[in-house]
């Protein structure tokens, strides 16, 4: 059985500049996520990632349709369904003031549970960030740290809502690397990402999104071979002095 | 035990969070200390004597003793001249008044009446009512040691408070209660803004907390927070200003803790109203300015105009500086201030249902 399964998900918001019409966010999305993939959301902007993101989390009301988690309905046991997952939100500022181990030991408090937050720190490589703050953390070590908050309640699903947008080449794939070792220890994990790369590396499979709808769904592989366009049969190689030199020959003149 | 170790918890994050907060502190004692000095200092100071012009018409001992007199009063900084440039001196603002002595004057004293002419520059003497009867009464002492009239009776002033007001006195539980007001209102109100802007209240909202326990440690953290500040300031205005609390401490208090509650569920409502750092702003104010003005903070809204004190009376700021200042100042237990405690109560009822049905975590988390 999966592990995640949304069927028609439904969410409309007023459109921004004419309050009295209304526009689908998500237009009946279905998904059906296994136990240990890594699963890949993709979309331009304002296709309904997020808001998907947020149904399934609990945070936006589901208009439409059902989504369950572990078995678990999201709209009817919401305090049940945040108890199996963690979350990582596109924004991850945290309180002013309060050290990472202050923080992480108050995440788990709102989960009702004693944590051990260096050993949280450890896994996401901050273990020396342990007095700082989160303003003084670089783009990278607050990514790692948001996936350390999301982590103190040992979730069986974690979300990833675009983790390396804004990321140097290092950091990102420091990240990378992280996902994958958490995937590696059986996590579930779906996230969100503009970078075709980093879709390509992580996921096992891809949902393509827009307008709110899924237009295409599969492994990396299948969606190349379906939808990626065939190559020129001889594609122009060479340059203006590779055909001079070819004309007059490479010996030297004086 | 009433409080979840969760709600604990977050309390002592709430608080750690303002005590690392070191210019926020400062900033809110330092305004409240401020305002307590000068108007201390003003309230101190002793009433000017007023600039007088005298032209005296006439030339007789009668009128230059009484001049004489007049002179050596302390009420009065006298200069005697020529009536024209005595009223240019009024009209630039050099003499407050000029009295004028008519050439009859004093020359037959058991006779004939005459009429002292005082020149005044109304737009200028904005307290022209209380100049006034200084001086009529202090031309009429003149006038008995003139005749050797010995007064019928003179006035004693017994003030049935048991020891004198000062402006200070009346003051102060009035700017602690808009003290009180202000740290709350901005405490919970630009704080949920504030949390909602960074993302902050929609990461908590991910894990299972509920609605109760954040605004029930952020109340319970508001409410130390400002129970210290004003003991502060309290231990400041005893210390420095000679301040005295007659009444009982619990009860100053427990208007306090009510009054601190209302204006921290206030600044909850608006805070789920308002999107952003602006609107809060001008929410606020709205809410804050006209109860410094209207609430009996700086002067008695007895004192106001007729048509505003009913609405004046009603306002949430006015039964709690109203309760505070009657138990500082007169006294008062908890059973006199009866009137004030109602007046809490259904204030904290509105506030305390605006706040928790306005606050709704899914809107006010996106």
């Amino acid at each position: 059985m999966p592990i995640i399964e949304v069927c028609e998900l439904q969410k409309q918001y007023f459109l921004p500049d004419d309050k009295s019409q209304k526009f689908f966010a998500v237009n009946g999305v279905s998904l059906s996520i296994e136990q240990g993939e890594v699963f890949g959301i993709l979309g331009p902007n304002g296709a309904g990632k997020t808001t998907i993101l947020e149904m399934i989390e609990g945070l936006n009301d589901i208009d439409g349709g059902e989504a369950l988690i572990d078995g678990i309905s999201v709209s009817t046991n919401p305090y049940q369904v945040k108890e199996r997952i963690g979350v990582q939100l596109q924004a991850n500022e945290y309180f002013d003031n309060v050290s990472l181990e202050e923080l992480l030991s108050l995440f788990g408090t709102l989960y009702h549970r004693t944590i051990n937050p260096e050993a949280l720190l450890e896994k996401v490589q901050l273990e020396e960030k342990a007095k700082a703050k989160p303003a003084a953390l670089s783009g990278g070590q607050k990514q790692r740290f948001s996936i350390a908050c999301a982590l103190v309640n040992e979730p069986k699903i974690l979300f990833l809502d675009e983790p390396t947008t804004g990321l140097d080449p290092q950091a990102k794939r420091n990240l990378w690397n992280l996902i994958q070792r958490l995937n590696g220890d059986g996590m579930t994990i779906v996230l969100t990402t503009h970078n075709m790369e980093e879709a390509e590396e992580l996921c096992d499979r891809i949902a393509i999104m827009d307008h709110g709808k899924i237009i295409a769904e599969g492994t990396p592989q299948e969606l190349i071979l379906d939808f990626a366009p065939e190559p020129h049969e001889a594609p122009l190689h060479g340059n203006l002095e590779d055909v001079f030199l070819s004309l007059t020959g490479y010996g030297l003149r004086e | 035990m009433i409080f979840t170790p969760l709600q604990r918890h977050l309390t002592s994050i709430f608080l750690k969070i303002f005590l690392r907060d070191r210019r926020s502190i400062f900033f809110s004692l330092f305004f409240p200390v401020i305002f307590m000095t000068v108007f201390s200092l003003a309230s101190d100071r002793e009433q000017e004597p007023i600039n007088i012009g005298i032209a005296n018409l006439s030339s007789n001992e009668v009128s230059s003793d009484f001049v004489q007199r007049l002179s050596d009063s302390p009420m009065f900084n006298a200069v005697s001249g020529e009536s024209e440039p005595l009223r240019e001196a009024l009209l630039v603002g050099h003499q407050t008044m000029v009295l004028e002595l008519p050439a009859d004057f004093g020359a037959s004293p058991d006779t004939v009446s005459s009429e002292i002419n005082v020149v005044v520059d109304a737009a200028q003497v904005s307290q022209l009512g209380l100049i006034m009867p200084v001086l009529e009464q202090t031309l009429l002492s003149i006038e008995r040691e003139f005749r050797s009239i010995a007064p019928m009776f003179s006035i004693t002033i017994e003030d049935v408070q048991a020891r004198s007001q000062r402006y200070i006195d009346f003051l102060l539980p009035g700017l602690m209660a808009l003290t009180l007001m202000n740290l709350s209102i901005a405490g919970s109100g630009f704080n949920v803004v504030e949390y909602r802007r960074k993302g902050i209240l929609k990461r908590l909202f991910v894990t299972p907390i509920e609605p109760k326990d954040f605004i029930i440690a952020i109340v319970f953290a508001r409410l130390t927070i400002v129970l210290v500040q004003l003991t502060v300031l309290i231990s400041l205005a005893v210390v420095l200003l000679d301040i005295r609390i007659i009444g009982n401490f619990f009860a100053y208090y427990f208007v306090v803790i009510l009054g601190t509650v209302v204006f921290l569920c206030l600044g909850f409502s608006l805070g789920s109203l308002a999107k952003t750092q602006e609107t809060i702003g001008a929410l606020g104010n709205i809410v804050i300015m006209p109860q410094i003005f209207l609430s009996g903070v700086f002067y008695p809204i007895e004192s106001m105009p007729e048509w505003v004190q009913p609405l004046a009376h009603l306002l949430p700021l006015s039964f709690v500086s109203t309760g505070m200042r009657e138990i500082a100042n007169a006294g008062a237990a908890l059973t006199e201030i009866i009137p004030s405690l109602l007046g809490i109560a259904v204030w904290l009822t509105i506030s305390f249902l605006a706040a928790t049905r306005l606050f709704l975590w899914k809107e006010v988390a996106n």
